[in-house]
């Protein structure tokens, strides 16, 4: 080789290298918006948190959906809210009527039976749909006729408020794509629901539910079509998902003018996960991110001072149904008792700590209702005080003795069973500082009475599956709430237990009442059963209500159309779109 | 160099055996020293504060509100709990593998029911399929070393590549960079402050080994050990207290290196928020708050600063023997 072809060549690799090692922007028309850990499944019946939702949001519609500037449902796949009839005092009845133009992306058009099909898988067995079986098990039947495949009837158990709502918010699925033979035809709705868990093995059933998780867009993107504005083109675990906008979606040519809650404007999102709050920061001002929603309060506070902010970013804020919580491991003997879990409860200070994390920013509460939220709110009750002593005195109330010297903690013997150690667990999400420092308060709080307390952050992922194998005694996280629905069998009632209800919290008396909210008849009746139900989450103490947060979201300017809501995600997606210039302050 | 001169190197050699008796001091007093904070208690009132800014926090607060001095005392608590012990145990570990791999080589050989009873007994204990299989071997072993016994016969031997196995082993461990295996392994084992000195330990063996391998070559030849041969002295006895001890000597020079890689190993463990649990203090989680505060510059500085002052020292110390003799 002649020293000139060497020298080429030294040449050729050197730009080689240095081509590969820039970054690579393969999309500039991609909407970048930050994720703080990995959705973890798409399975639309199984969102652990907010993050898989927001994807499965985009995937696939609903009946009906929020509609989030104006925090009230409209209809999507239906074409109005449903009519409500009462069958007698203990039945609704609710009809719809799916949109003419709702179609898969093959030009089939969205039917009754995929409502129906839908409605069915959530209670087939071998699935992991425990939380759609509680949130839906008062849609008793559904009637669809030949002569009108696109309306249809669910038949409710009791009367309720919420109803014509409840019963539209959930993603269609295709019977055509998982039950193409339509087996689970076969099988009414009530059936399923009532089939013991014991019942002997049905190979049909069977068959269903294998030909749906292996339709399960984790695993084979693309088996599992979705009727909404996007499609999955890219998910690599732990750093991004892709987004892209179908170019034949139903509404752009079926509807004039399309609604609001139709309307998906960005061609291509791209969620990028990064964990780290101030790397997504460094993202959002280098221009890699577009989209910053729930930011720190400190990485707000920092941009919105930031001479550089003026011009590259804007800020929006709202209030929030997001509320930071505690919640005990009731299934634990030593958590047991409510007395024990009042006791704890005083050591969290929620005051001092919405003063550190939010500076200030958000609302205390004594429940997992807003304070917002004035109709329903209990303002009788009061806030849970910061109080060592206090919380000394309650576990010695509940039957706890400290040990003869300091190192021994507390201890109780309970008759017929091996005597007891108070010693916690506490697990949180490991990326999150608000938790972090949550955690890590009670746990100087609770060694200064005598309690050891273990931390254990946690990746997000173990996280959801600890959540759901109770293993933990305290955790730390945030709930999710809106303004018009108060269904809490999912995380309080025992029907959730081993799915949203995390706490494992069941007596008859909160079962009861759980019940009697989601089928109050009147909104006067269930603001009485809601301040009811505060008054005795207060007592028996399952969770820690700490504070709502405020919504928060950093955005670069050239993206416009930002409508920030108080509902998560805390703005709407659909609407954004990126400007050639960087648009007007709010 | 007018700096380089002998003079100025014991000088900085004797600050840094002081800034290091300092940091021994500190960590072994910290629970009793007088401290206006504890390293855990979160002061919610003061976050991120800057030193001298708040009530009592003289070098200031990090993200959560804990008293960036407490966490330095235990901080350095830990780090002399963790990498001493660390240091020498594998230095201890090293130094018998290496110096047994250097004194026999792949020479000595080993009686055939010692390795059968060997092998068994390993068999079983590291749980491998049919644990049981382990028992039966080792009691086979046991069975023939009795019955060569009452007949009195000489045990057949088989030789052992003593040194071929932990050089083996210490190059393959050498393959892998130290931080990729201790965070592979953490992530398997979890965390706790036992845990990480069992899996520092066991990373960090390969070089006194190596080094007390090479002296040991040097130093099984010479006249010393030979005589001691000669007068009938058993092998293990020779190796123990004859050689052992002179290949032992470039250990005095690679502790404090080794410590010194400990220490910034853990450091880096902990900024990453591996090894370590969350209450533990760490100048290395210390530093790691920054990425939520990057304002917040005395909370990586002040656990920077001791943690490049410490590992200066310790290469430093590493040399004042040599320092000395000059």
């Amino acid at each position: 080789m002649t020293q000139h072809s060497l020298g080429k060549l030294l040449c050729t690799t050197i730009a080689g290298l240095l081509y590969s090692c820039s970054p690579q922007r393969t999309d500039t028309d991609a909407i970048r918006i930050r994720w703080s850990h990995d959705p973890e499944t798409l399975d639309p019946f199984q969102s652990p948190n907010q993050v898989p939702l927001d994807a499965v949001n985009l995937l696939h519609l609903g009946l009906l959906e929020v509609d989030l500037t104006r925090l009230k449902y409209a209809p999507v796949l239906a074409e109005r809210l449903p009519t409500t009839h009462l069958i007698g005092d203990s039945l609704t009845e609710l009809r719809y009527t799916l949109r003419a133009a709702a179609a898969w992306d093959n030009g089939h058009p969205v039917l009754a039976s995929d409502v129906a099909f839908t409605l069915k898988l959530m209670f087939c067995p071998d699935l992991p749909n425990e939380a759609a079986r509680a949130r839906f098990g008062f849609i008793e039947e559904i009637t669809t006729t030949a002569t009108a495949p696109r309306r249809f009837t669910l038949v409710c158990r009791g009367q309720s408020l919420e109803y014509s709502v409840a019963s539209g918010d959930f993603p269609i699925l295709s019977e055509a794509a998982i039950d193409p033979r339509r087996q689970l035809r076969r099988y009414s709705l009530r059936a399923l629901q009532r089939r013991p868990v014991t019942a002997p093995a049905d190979t049909v059933l069977l068959g269903v539910a294998r030909r749906y998780r292996a339709a399960s867009p984790d695993r084979s993107p693309g088996l599992l079509p979705g009727c909404g504005p996007y499609e999955l083109v890219k998910w690599e675990k732990d750093r991004y998902l892709t987004l892209r906008r179908k170019t034949n979606w139903w509404p752009d040519a079926g509807l004039r003018p399309v609604p609001a809650v139709l309307q998906a404007l960005p061609k291509r999102l791209e969620y990028v996960i990064i964990p780290d709050a101030a790397t997504a920061t460094l993202a959002l001002r280098r221009g890699d991110l577009d989209v910053y929603p729930q930011m720190p309060a400190r990485e707000y506070a920092r941009l919105q001072t930031a001479p550089s902010t003026s011009n590259a970013l804007r800020l929006y804020s709202s209030l929030s149904y997001s509320v930071v919580l505690a919640g005990f491991n009731t299934r634990q003997p030593a958590l047991a008792d409510a007395l024990t879990r009042q006791a704890l409860s005083h050591c969290f200070d929620a005051a001092g700590l919405l003063k550190a994390t939010q500076m200030g920013a958000g609302t205390r509460t004594v429940g997992i209702l807003s304070p917002a939220n004035r109709m329903n709110y209990n303002d009788s009750l009061a806030l849970v005080p910061f109080d060592l002593k206090r919380a000394a005195a309650l576990l010695r109330q509940a039957g706890w003795q400290r040990g003869s010297d300091a190192e021994a903690g507390w201890v109780r013997t309970v008759a017929n069973r091996p005597r007891q150690q108070l010693a916690l667990r506490v697990r949180y999400r490991a990326e999150e500082t608000l938790f972090a420092t949550a955690a890590l308060q009670f746990q100087a709080a609770a060694a200064q009475i005598g309690v050891p307390v273990t931390l254990l952050p946690t990746e997000s992922g173990t996280f959801s599956a600890s959540m759901q194998t109770g293993d933990f005694d305290v955790y730390v996280r945030t709930l999710n709430g809106n303004p018009f629905m108060f269904n809490f069998t999912p995380i309080f009632h025992s029907e959730g237990i081993g799915a949203g209800n995390t706490t494992g919290f069941n007596t008859l008396a909160s079962d009861r009442l759980i019940e009697a909210i989601t089928t109050a008849e009147t909104e006067q009746r269930r603001a009485q059963l809601l301040r009811q139900f505060q008054a005795l989450m207060q007592r028996e103490m399952p969770v820690v209500p700490l504070f709502f947060l405020p919504n928060r979201v950093a955005a670069s300017s050239r993206i416009t159309g930002l409508q920030v809501s108080s509902l998560k995600p805390g703005y709407s997606v659909k609407t954004l779109v990126r400007a050639p210039q960087p648009s007007p302050a709010p | 160099m007018a700096l380089l001169t002998p003079a100025f190197r014991l000088w900085s050699q004797w600050l840094a055996v002081l800034w290091l008796g300092v940091v021994l001091l500190v960590a072994a007093l910290a629970p009793v020293l007088p401290l206006p904070y504890s390293p855990n208690s979160p002061d919610l009132a003061n976050i991120a504060t800057p030193p001298l800014g708040a009530a009592g926090h003289w070098l200031g607060t990090d993200p959560q509100g804990r008293d960036v001095l407490s966490i330095l005392v235990f901080g350095a608590r830990t780090a002399v709990l963790l990498t001493l012990p660390a240091a020498v145990l594998a230095a201890v570990l090293g130094a018998l593998v290496g110096g047994a791999a250097g004194f026999w080589g792949n020479a000595t050989r080993l009686a055939v029911p010692y390795w059968l009873l060997g092998g068994g007994v390993g068999w079983w204990a590291l749980q491998l399929p049919i644990p049981l299989l382990g028992l039966g071997v080792a009691a086979g072993g046991l069975g023939v070393g009795l019955l060569f016994g009452v007949r009195k016969q000489r045990f057949p031997s088989w030789p052992i590549p003593l040194n071929a196995v932990v050089m083996g082993t210490a190059t393959t461990l050498d393959t892998v960079p130290r931080l990729v295996l201790v965070v592979a392994m953490a992530a398997g084992t979890g965390v706790s402050i036992p845990g990480l000195l069992v899996l520092l330990t066991l990373t960090s063996w390969p070089l006194p080994a190596r080094l007390v391998r090479a002296q040991m070559l040097r130093v099984r030849i010479l006249p010393f050990v030979e005589a001691a041969r000669a007068a009938g002295i058993s092998p293990q006895r020779v190796w123990l207290h004859h050689a052992l001890p002179h290949a032992l000597q470039p250990l005095r020079t690679a502790l404090p290196l080794s410590m010194a890689g400990l220490l910034g190993l853990e450091s880096t463990l902990s900024f990453l928020g591996i090894g370590l649990p969350p209450d533990v203090a760490s100048w290395g989680r210390l530093m790691a708050t920054i990425r939520n505060e990057p304002s917040a510059w005395w909370a990586f500085t002040f656990p920077a600063l001791c943690l490049i002052i410490s590992i200066i020292s310790l290469n430093s110390l590493s040399r004042l023997r040599s320092t000395l003799e000059e």
